[in-house]
């Protein structure tokens, strides 16, 4: 584990403090279950890998006026890692803390109600955030502003092509004044313009002294934009600290993994008889 | 755990889950702080039902009237069953039947529908099924107004006082569909089958209720079967329909007539009432223990 110096500031209450989190997913139910499946589980209780640990052992704090990227391969836990600073999953060991309002629609948009028009939906978003009807109604006008969808904003969601979906959903998630802004994937939607305006919205909430936690895999925004990154691999962080340098470690592991993987791919297409090899790509 | 904006809220989360009581604490919390969402909810809802269909929400009106016609048909014309005032006789369970069907079925799948946004927000999910509860409320008062116009029309001697206490019957429902409709919403996260299974048990309890026929048929049967008439009394649906048709309808008496409207049992519902409020603790309970996993499952 390389571990890198994060950039030392001194806030007596950080934004977020995570001790030695782990989240463990029981197998067996996370599929949707049918009856006929568990009987069949309960049958075979006792074979197999029960649980699988989507994160272990993360510690990590971020104060407020740092952004930082969650970078990683796929399946290495990053989502898991904001659904549980978002309240959505509650840590199966350790603790976190996150300090003050967060805003999670993670994937934007997705929550939508197809039915109702954009407006209704801004509204309802808001309370499911827990933001107050008052409040959310003052910051209205300021999120169909920003969306940019022009009438669209009073037809149904359902009418909605999947941009225009994004664009609300950013817009909502940033315009609620979050003191902690979760976000994954979404800077890779929309259009040219709308990218380069979500990127100023995004320093704008960290330079007023927010914490944002993101996740991409667009390695220039989290080099530009980012004070902090962390790699996570198999649900370990594997590296944190500089931006570049934790870039750098990412670029370097896929590299290997991926030559790992097209000798595995050789290997076993060696012993395969000739005429009979399965064609494979790396 | 909630965030309430002004004081610099702080969200803490471990491993550590609240006992029973602080489970039911946390539950009442979430559903008093979040009752706008909840509004949203139903007013969304209400909304869509009536977008899609040409009648729009006439359904409402239309739904028990045809479903009335049809048991009318079936039984006094196909059994050729003799009974004074027989379509408000139906009526009166056939619309608190609709009501609890509708509740249970909307809580069914009402955690598992939102499974996108779950994993999206953090927020109580304990307001997606009372959602669906409320929904149901709002449905069951719509119902009335056909009963009502009924009982106007075509049975103007029935019209008592003793109308007024549907609502309150309606409270004894109300909480025991609540428990019900709490843990089908949870228990469905887990098993799909729940909506299959239920379809059917609620059609058998349906007919072993005293919705198509009174108290006088059902003795009648425990004469032939006294266990499966015992069993028949300590279902909650022979005591409601009987609190309801005792106030809209009145007795029905061995002759195929009827006494005019009175009192319910006050014993019986009080009991039920009782029964419920417990089975709800329990179910609140339930719900709040797995609610953490739900958006691991889903």
């Amino acid at each position: 584990m390389s571990t890198l110096r994060p950039t030392s500031q001194s806030d007596p209450l950080p934004a977020i403090e995570a001790h030695d989190v782990g989240v463990k997913y029981n197998l067996r139910l996370t599929r949707r279950n049918t009856l006929r499946h568990s009987f069949r589980n309960l049958l075979s209780r006792g074979d197999g890998e029960r649980d699988f640990w989507a994160l272990k052992d993360v510690s990590f704090k971020l104060v407020h006026g740092e952004s930082l990227a969650v970078i990683g391969p796929n399946g290495a836990g990053k989502s898991t890692l904001l659904q549980l600073l978002a309240g959505i999953i509650i840590p199966s060991a350790g603790s976190v803390e996150v300090r003050g309002q967060i805003s999670s629609l993670l994937t934007l948009g997705a929550g939508f109600d197809q039915e109702l028009t954009g407006r209704q939906n801004i509204l309802l978003a808001g309370a499911f955030l827990g933001i107050d009807r008052q409040d959310m109604k003052r910051r209205l006008a300021g999120i169909i502003e920003f969306a940019d969808i022009g009438q669209f904003i009073d037809a149904p969601i359902k009418t909605y092509s999947s941009g225009m979906r994004a664009r609300l959903g950013f817009s909502i998630a940033t315009s609620v004044d979050p003191d902690v802004l979760l976000l994954d994937e979404v800077l890779a939607t929309g259009d040219q313009v709308f990218r380069a305006k979500s990127k100023a919205r995004v320093l704008e909430i960290a330079a007023a002294a927010k914490a944002v936690v993101l996740v991409t895999h667009d390695m220039t925004w989290v080099t530009e934009f980012c004070n902090r990154a962390l790699l996570l691999e198999r649900g370990q962080v594997v590296a944190e600290g500089d931006p570049a340098d934790v870039v750098r470690i990412h670029q370097e592991h896929s590299e290997r993994d991926r030559i790992a993987r097209a000798a595995a791919i050789a290997e076993a297409h060696a012993a395969v008889p000739e005429g009979l090899a399965p064609k494979l790509k790396v | 755990m909630e965030t309430v904006r002004g004081a610099a809220p702080t969200y803490s989360s471990s491993a550590v889950r609240p006992g029973p009581v602080g489970l039911v604490r946390e539950a009442v919390g979430e559903l008093r702080s979040r009752r706008q969402l909840v509004r949203y909810l139903v007013q969304a809802d209400l909304k869509k039902t009536g977008a899609d269909s040409l009648l729009g929400n006439l359904w409402w009106f239309l739904d028990p009237l045809l479903q009335m016609l049809v048991y009318v048909v079936l039984v006094s014309v196909i059994f050729q069953r003799q009974q004074e005032a027989y379509p408000l006789f139906i009526f009166a369970a056939i619309l608190p039947w609709k009501w609890f069907t509708s509740s249970v079925g909307d809580a069914i799948t009402s955690v598992s529908s939102q499974d996108r946004l779950i994993k999206q927000v953090h927020f109580p999910k304990i307001v997606l099924p009372t959602a669906a509860l409320a929904v149901g409320i709002a449905n069951f008062g719509f119902g009335l107004i056909p009963l009502l116009a009924l009982m106007l029309i075509f049975y103007p001697e029935k019209v008592s006082v003793y109308l007024l206490l549907v609502p309150v019957i309606g409270v004894v429902q109300l909480v025991f569909t609540a428990a019900l409709g709490f843990v089908v919403a949870a228990v469905n996260v887990f098993y799909r089958d729940v909506g299959n299974i239920s379809r059917h048990v609620l059609r058998l309890w349906f007919y072993l209720s005293p919705a198509l026929y009174g108290p006088v048929t059902m003795a009648g049967l425990g004469e032939q079967h006294p266990e499966l008439y015992r069993l028949m009394l300590l279902n909650p649906f022979y005591t409601l329909f009987t609190a309801y048709r005792t106030v809209i309808y009145g007795t029905e008496t061995a002759n195929g007539m009827s006494l005019p409207p009175s009192a319910p049992d006050w014993t019986a519902l009080g009991i039920w009432l009782l029964v419920s409020l417990v089975l709800l603790f329990v179910a609140t309970i339930l719900f709040k223990r797995i609610e953490p996993t739900f958006a691991k499952v889903l």
